[in-house]
């Protein structure tokens, strides 16, 4: 998978390109929209991750071209100016997503999977963990031939967002950011990841002991998975 | 009261008050002027009756052999008498009131007493006018007077209210456009009040210039909070993603994980607060569409989804208590979301175990009314006036995990859909969020 980091912040640009790289995408990063305007002109990617904040281009403008040039790429818009009205404008002007700054890495990951999917027309996406079948399509679970449904929608997300990430420590932070990140609120530090992992637990228990979700010790929890 | 009032009241009192001490001087100047008066006028008669004894001699008033002579009008009101003076080195010229027997009656008069000399003979010459006469004119003068001092202050009352009401005219209309019923920090652009006042120019310009001021800074103030957090954005996304990318490294020992992890922890504090104060600022630039409608337990159903992991922690029951399902139109899913995500989320953070947070609705003419309530630790009677000020913490919420932002969310969602708030709290008993909603962003009812 070839990536185009578009993003004018050097730091930020070269941890998207360590993050990726690690992943398995080959990256390729332009500081500026003018060097982009060229890029995306003469190659073709699978991504292009376009900062809309470029001080010589209009990043709405990179898009536009890179729908014209690049048909067939995927593009993610990444911003701190979270206008609404860029939002808008840049999903009205084909962009696959819109992440705001500041984003978690493994939330950029997560859409760009979820992209390749919708694009790809993935077969239904069936993870096997144990006795369970998690089928992350249709949302649900299944123990033998029995249906594991107390599982709530929040919960589901946890589980799917961890098994993305698979055999990766996730952070309570992370987590919340990925199942509360649309809700604004006043609380800085909530631990109601812990309780929302206890209630899965309990849940699964009745039907098989979900040893494959683990707890690490102190930094966070951990879907181990045989790939 | 009002100025206009006042000067009106005032006006009226004080002429009032002159006109009444007016009359009241009026009889005492009367006499005084009557008989300054009268007083010339018997000098006046006095010295034509010497011219006449000088030409004439004395004997057109005293006829040879007789001592005294006396001339009276018909009715007595005036006279004059001549007689002979013999009681040596008496001269006197005095004017004076005294009582005079004539034809059996007592009049008062006003009486010029003049010796003087003819032929070698003293004689005495009295001549007197009646007091009463005096008197009888100036009763009716009295009363003219006072009818025509009323008609006057009269007249200048309702001059001085006509023109009261045109000179303080501009002042009214000041205080009306520019002070009563201005929303901070929304004034509307300006209209200058006409007016030949140079004071109420002054005026008018003057508050014009404080709201432009107070409007620059307001302004400024959110442009600040929204360039401030926009540009914290960049550099907080940078510091996330290489504690990200450090806390995949392999190599890293777990001890050092942890702290990375509190860094991680920390970083997202400051990105919360950011977030939050961008959220308000951007409510504040109006920038949030209203174009969703969402019926109200569905709304709350939600938020229920999303906060039932915090209930049960504290095992809170929860009920909504909704007779008649609502449909709200024409406002910002998200935002509405976050309202109520909010004032649930304080319900909880502010309750004790075991406690309760019932949800339940009322339409009042119209508009529906939402109440939050909850058996908590409620809100002391001196910090109520706070819980809506950015950043302001208190006690209660030391223990929590919070920097003040919840409730100044809360406040600018409603205010950005023009719901009004309420709350009602007692200490250690609990506290009720009343949120009124508006008509218009009431739809039809299910």
């Amino acid at each position: 998978m070839n990536v185009l980091i578009i993003e004018d912040e050097e730091a930020l640009a070269h941890e998207l390109e360590i993050f990726l790289t690690n992943h398995n995408y080959i990256t390729e990063i332009c500081y500026t929209g003018q060097s982009a305007s060229e890029k995306i002109a003469i190659s073709l990617y699978d991504f292009i991750l376009i900062d809309l904040g470029l001080p010589d281009y209009d990043g709405l403008d990179l898009l536009k071209e890179a729908k014209k040039n690049n048909p067939d790429a995927a593009c993610i818009i990444l911003t701190a100016r979270a206008e609404i009205y860029d939002r808008v404008r840049g999903l009205d002007l084909g962009a696959d997503d819109y992440l705001p700054k500041p984003f978690s890495l493994l939330e950029l990951q997560s859409r760009m999977q979820a992209i390749m999917r919708r694009k790809f027309g993935l077969k239904q996406s069936i993870v096997e963990l144990g006795e369970f079948i998690i089928n992350l399509t249709d949302r649900t679970i299944n123990c033998h031939d029995a249906v594991v449904s107390a599982i709530t929608k929040k919960e589901f997300d946890l589980i799917a967002y961890l098994i993305l990430h698979k055999n990766r420590t996730l952070t309570r932070t992370q987590l919340s950011e990925h199942i509360w990140g649309s809700v604004i609120n006043d609380d800085y530090d909530s631990n109601y990841i812990d309780a929302h992992i206890k209630n899965i637990r309990k849940k699964l228990n009745v039907y098989a002991a979900p040893d494959w979700l683990e707890t690490v010790r102190g930094l966070g929890y951990k879907i181990k998975m045989n790939i | 009261m009002k100025l206009k009032t006042k000067l009106t009241l005032f006006n009226a009192i004080s002429k009032l008050v002159i006109a009444i001490l007016f009359v009241l001087l009026v009889p005492v100047l009367i006499k005084k002027i009557s008989r300054s008066y009268v007083d010339n006028n018997l000098i006046k008669q006095k010295s034509k009756f010497l011219q006449i004894v000088k030409t004439q001699g004395i004997k057109n008033y005293i006829p040879d052999g007789e001592t005294y002579g006396s001339y009276y009008l018909p009715l007595k009101e005036e006279y004059l008498t001549i007689e002979d003076d013999t009681i040596p080195g008496h001269l006197i010229d005095t004017i004076k009131n005294e009582k005079r027997l004539v034809e059996r009656d007592t009049i008062e008069y006003r009486i010029l007493s003049h010796t003087f000399v003819v032929n070698k003979k003293k004689y005495l010459l009295e001549i007197g006018k009646s007091v009463a006469t005096l008197d009888e004119t100036s009763t009716p003068l009295q009363s003219i007077a006072f009818a025509v001092l009323i008609g006057m202050i009269l007249l200048t009352i309702l001059a001085d209210q006509l023109y009261t009401n045109r000179v303080l005219k501009p002042l009214g209309q000041i205080i009306k456009s520019k002070l009563i019923g201005q929303k901070f920090p929304n004034f509307g652009s300006y209209k200058e009040v006409k007016t030949s006042t140079s004071d109420f120019q002054y005026l008018d310009i003057s508050i014009h210039k404080m709201i432009e001021t107070i409007e620059a800074a307001f302004q400024k103030e959110r442009e600040f909070i929204s360039n401030a957090s926009h540009e914290l954005m960049t550099p907080i996304s940078i510091l996330q993603s290489k504690i990200e990318n450090m806390f995949e490294q392999e190599d890293i020992a777990d001890e050092l994980k942890v702290r990375l992890l509190e860094m991680q922890k920390i970083l997202n504090r400051l990105k919360s607060i950011t977030k939050t104060l961008l959220l308000i600022s951007q409510i504040e630039n109006e920038q949030f569409l209203k174009e969703d409608k969402i019926s109200i337990t569905e709304l709350l159903q939600e938020v229920y989804d999303e906060i039932s992991v915090r209930l049960s922690e504290k095992n809170i029951t929860f009920d909504i208590l909704i007779p008649q399902d609502v449909i709200l139109i024409n406002i910002n899913k998200f935002l509405i979301f976050n309202l109520f995500f909010n004032l649930v989320n304080n319900a909880i953070k502010y309750n004790k175990a075991d406690g309760e947070i019932v949800i339940t609705t009322e339409n009042e003419n119209g508009s529906l009314i939402v109440n939050i309530t909850d058996n908590g630790i409620g809100i002391s009677t001196e910090d109520m006036p706070f819980i809506f000020n950015r950043f302001k913490k208190f006690r209660q919420s030391m223990q929590q995990d919070s920097f003040g932002l919840g409730l100044p969310i809360v406040k600018s969602i409603a205010t950005f859909h023009r719901i009004k708030i309420e709350v009602d709290s007692v200490k250690d008993l609990g506290s009720n969020f009343r949120l009124i909603f508006p008509a218009d962003i009431i739809g039809y009812v299910s």
